[in-house]
């Protein structure tokens, strides 16, 4: 791979940066992209490290070829999903292994992402249960994402006015529809066309294909009106003339073996896909290692002046200068630093004048699906089932033409099926010996599940706040978390696990397990909302360009500022979000009305 | 760059196809945590569970006893270590109290009828020894399936290697 030199670059500080971008993940990448390319002098701060990321997936490794089949050293140990309802925060308080990870980091194949994912040891936080999975190091967790790229529809922006719930957004599909056009043929995604009004086409490139079982079930679900389509994945299965650093997907299948990564970046992550090309048009400094604590004021503007950064090495603090300052730290680290940037003039934090900073949080509830056997396919020859970065998505189909009585809002699937490198049924196969072992190869092949992604409803009752005592490693004050699923959620989480059930059944697959349980708050890693947009000041925190309403050169472009969750994944549209709000900054300084 | 990684590619897959390599016996070597005793009942225990087959070799050959033994070797908590310890004597205490004498001076039936007693409540196992079987059949069908012979003669699984296009059926 041609990978820029491996250094981060001294910030000037005596230098008035057009920009700083804060975080490194899909926000804070596209931002570094479209300022630079709009000719802006960015300055990228990233807290974590520069990791050579292609060394630390290796995505291509047999289990046999690593000492521990894939697991973590012995004195490195993963929070179990169970972990997460039975205790409390902070998580890692008591324990006696030396590092300590969020849930993906636990069960077999968990070492390739233990430099990626932060140890809770000295990231903790307080409250409610959560289970939050940060990234800290460049490209954040865009390095591990599960890959799914959706649009919005209307039925996402303006689902207020559908169903009376709630705020719309500030703008509507014809708004952002370039946007997610621009972002399909920039980065590439793979995917088939369905002309569903509900979930928007992308600019498709070669789709993934299906398995007899997901055949069977597309084949079933036609005749109730519903579509099960091949896995929209933001990945470039054709290749990407205009960027050197990434090729197009080979079908190594690594990506669902693992926790995401893909070590080729056919799968998109930040650093290959926007910060790397931003770096080569040389209007862009890199600073790594650069936790920002602080979003510095001048005190005779109201304006914000720059930062102030603690490098994570030294703990030294540093203030950099910039004309305007981009938040993309993540819903709930961004939250956190504007909390964080108390001053006379903005005693609750900056851009908190609404009080709605960290609030009307929402996200993805996860846990209710079904497990299946297609028993045409036991026994049946083996096939290469797993080489494709997706297999399937289910999108929506509740409250579109019709209202259910018993909850408001959506759920998608996402599944899989068929062979793995690793038969999941050796563990759940009983008895042993030649039977057993004939049992696990014969039905190896012949499984299909799925488990659903429902939208959380934002709620201003759902709120992170700072921890009055408790502080991180670097002396910062954590997050206390403020969370619960309400009622909309639990109804919702249990007609997944009803419809999933009576999908296979329609579809003839045999059902062998359906979980109705919902995982802790947090699983779905797509946490949204704590700097909502919209076009009232009272009630929202930045405009529909991601500007606060209250400080005008400071923007907030991660998924903060959605106004509703949808159950669509969020990344693609933070990255249409964020391209669309900084053409229009660049726009602004040109006039001058920044 | 797309010939570095085809370059490296073609080295892996040349690693990963040399599928008969000679069974070597785990036991000729030196047991990192288990005695030399218990090393031996360990691997027998894990071969009738996965054993070699018309189809494939079985835990044996794959050496799946000194995976587990290096495993329990370096595990983080005391606990482990004890737990299998402990769970290796049970064997043998059932053993003893099914036939009248320990598991490895059992006969193929005898022992198989050990495990089927351990296996009897496998879904919700209640006595120490219905749970000692659940964790030697969990560690031998982890360290099975993820090597050499599990992937690629046992499973015959096909993937990690390069498409020219994917498999499977196409949308249309």
């Amino acid at each position: 791979m041609f990978l820029p030199a491996d250094k981060s670059d001294e910030v000037d500080l005596k230098k008035t940066y057009d920009a700083i971008v804060v975080g490194s993940g899909a926000g804070g990448g596209m931002a570094a992209h479209v300022l630079t390319s709009h000719g802006m002098q960015v300055l990228l701060l990233e807290a974590g490290k520069r990791l050579n990321i292609n060394k630390e997936l290796r995505s291509m490794e047999w289990p046999y070829d690593h000492p521990r089949r894939g697991d973590m050293p012995p004195d490195s140990h993963g929070l179990s999903g169970n972990e997460y309802t039975i205790r409390q925060p902070p998580y890692a308080q008591g324990s006696s292994y030396k590092h300590v990870y969020s849930y993906i980091e636990a069960g077999s194949g968990s070492d390739y992402a233990k430099d990626i994912v932060v140890d809770e040891k000295d990231h903790p936080y307080t409250g409610t249960q959560y289970a939050w999975v940060r990234a800290r190091c460049l490209g954040g967790k865009t390095n591990i994402w599960g890959r799914l790229a959706l649009r919005l529809s209307d039925y996402d922006f303006k689902a207020a006015s559908r169903d009376g719930y709630g705020e719309d957004w500030p703008i509507s599909y014809a708004d952002i529809s370039p946007y997610y056009d621009k972002v399909d043929l920039y980065l590439g995604i793979s995917g088939h066309k369905e002309n569903l009004p509900y979930l928007p086409d992308s600019l498709f490139q070669r789709a993934v294909r299906l398995t007899p079982a997901e055949v069977q079930l597309r084949e079933s679900l036609k005749k109730m009106d519903r579509v099960l389509t091949p896995y929209r994945a933001g990945v470039t299965t054709d290749g990407l003339k205009h960027n050197k650093y990434r090729v197009h997907c080979y079908g190594r299948g690594a990506c669902d073996r693992r926790p995401g990564g893909c070590d080729i970046h056919a799968a998109f992550d930040s650093p290959t896909g926007l910060i790397y090309p931003a770096l080569d048009t040389g209007n862009l400094t890199l600073r790594t290692n650069a936790t920002v604590n602080e979003v510095t004021v001048d005190k005779n503007t109201g304006k914000a002046s720059g930062v102030s950064f603690i490098d994570t090495g030294t703990g030294k603090t540093y203030t950099a200068k910039g004309r305007t300052v981009l938040l993309a730290a993540s819903t709930l680290e961004s939250a956190r630093l504007m909390l964080l940037s108390k001053s006379n003039l903005y005693p609750n934090g900056i851009g908190n004048s609404s009080g709605h900073v960290g609030h009307n949080f929402c996200e993805h509830l996860m846990g209710p699906g079904v497990n299946g056997l297609v028993k045409d396919l036991v026994g049946k020859p083996r096939t290469l089932d797993d080489g494709r970065p997706g297999s399937f998505y289910l999108p929506r189909f509740r409250n579109l033409a019709d209202r259910s009585a018993k909850f408001i809002r959506g759920y998608g699937f996402e599944g899989d099926s068929g062979t793995a490198m690793f038969p999941d049924n050796a563990y759940s196969t009983p008895g042993f010996g030649s039977a057993y072992k004939k049992t696990v190869r014969d039905y190896a092949g012949a499984f299909i599940g799925m488990g659903g992604f429902g939208e959380v409803l934002a709620r201003f009752d759902n709120y992170v706040e700072l921890d009055p005592e408790i502080k991180d490693h670097w002396g910062i004050p954590v997050l206390r978390f403020h969370i619960k699923f309400g009622d909309n959620e639990k109804k919702m989480a249990a007609d997944m696990a009803d419809s999933a059930r009576e999908m296979f059944e329609a579809a003839g697959i045999e059902v062998l397990g359906v979980n109705r349980e919902i995982l802790t708050e947090g699983y779905s890693i797509h946490e949204l909302g704590t700097s909502r947009m919209g076009t009232d000041p009272k009630k929202s925190v930045v405009n529909q360009f991601q500007q606060s309403h209250d400080v005008k050169n400071l923007l907030v472009v991660d998924g903060s500022t959605h106004v509703s969750a949808s159950c669509q994944n969020p990344t693609w549209t933070i990255m249409a979000l964020c391209w669309r709000s900084c053409d229009h900054l660049a726009e602004e300084l040109k006039k001058g009305n920044v | 760059m797309a010939f570095e990684i085809n370059r490296r590619d073609l080295i892996r897959i040349g690693a990963g196809a040399v599928l008969t390599a000679p069974a070597v016996l785990a036991a000729a070597e030196t047991p990192k945590f288990f005695t030399p005793a218990e090393f031996a009942l360990l691997d027998e225990l894990t071969e009738i569970i996965i054993p070699s087959d018309g189809h494939s070799p079985g835990s044996r050959a794959a050496q799946v006893s000194a995976y587990i033994d290096k495993s329990v070797a370096e595990a983080f908590e005391d606990k482990e270590r004890d737990d299998w310890r402990n769970g290796l004597k049970l064997v043998d205490e059932l053993s003893n109290k099914m036939h009248g004498h320990p598991f490895m001076e059992a006969s193929p039936d005898e022992r198989a009828a050990v495990l089927t007693r351990m296996a009897k409540n496998e879904m919700k196992p209640k006595s120490p020894e219905e749970i000692f079987f659940g964790e030697l059949k969990r560690a031998t069908a982890h360290a099975y399936y993820t090597s050499k012979i599990g992937i690629h003669q046992e499973i015959e699984y096909k993937g990690n290697v390069m498409l020219q296009e994917f498999v499977g059926y196409e949308v249309k």
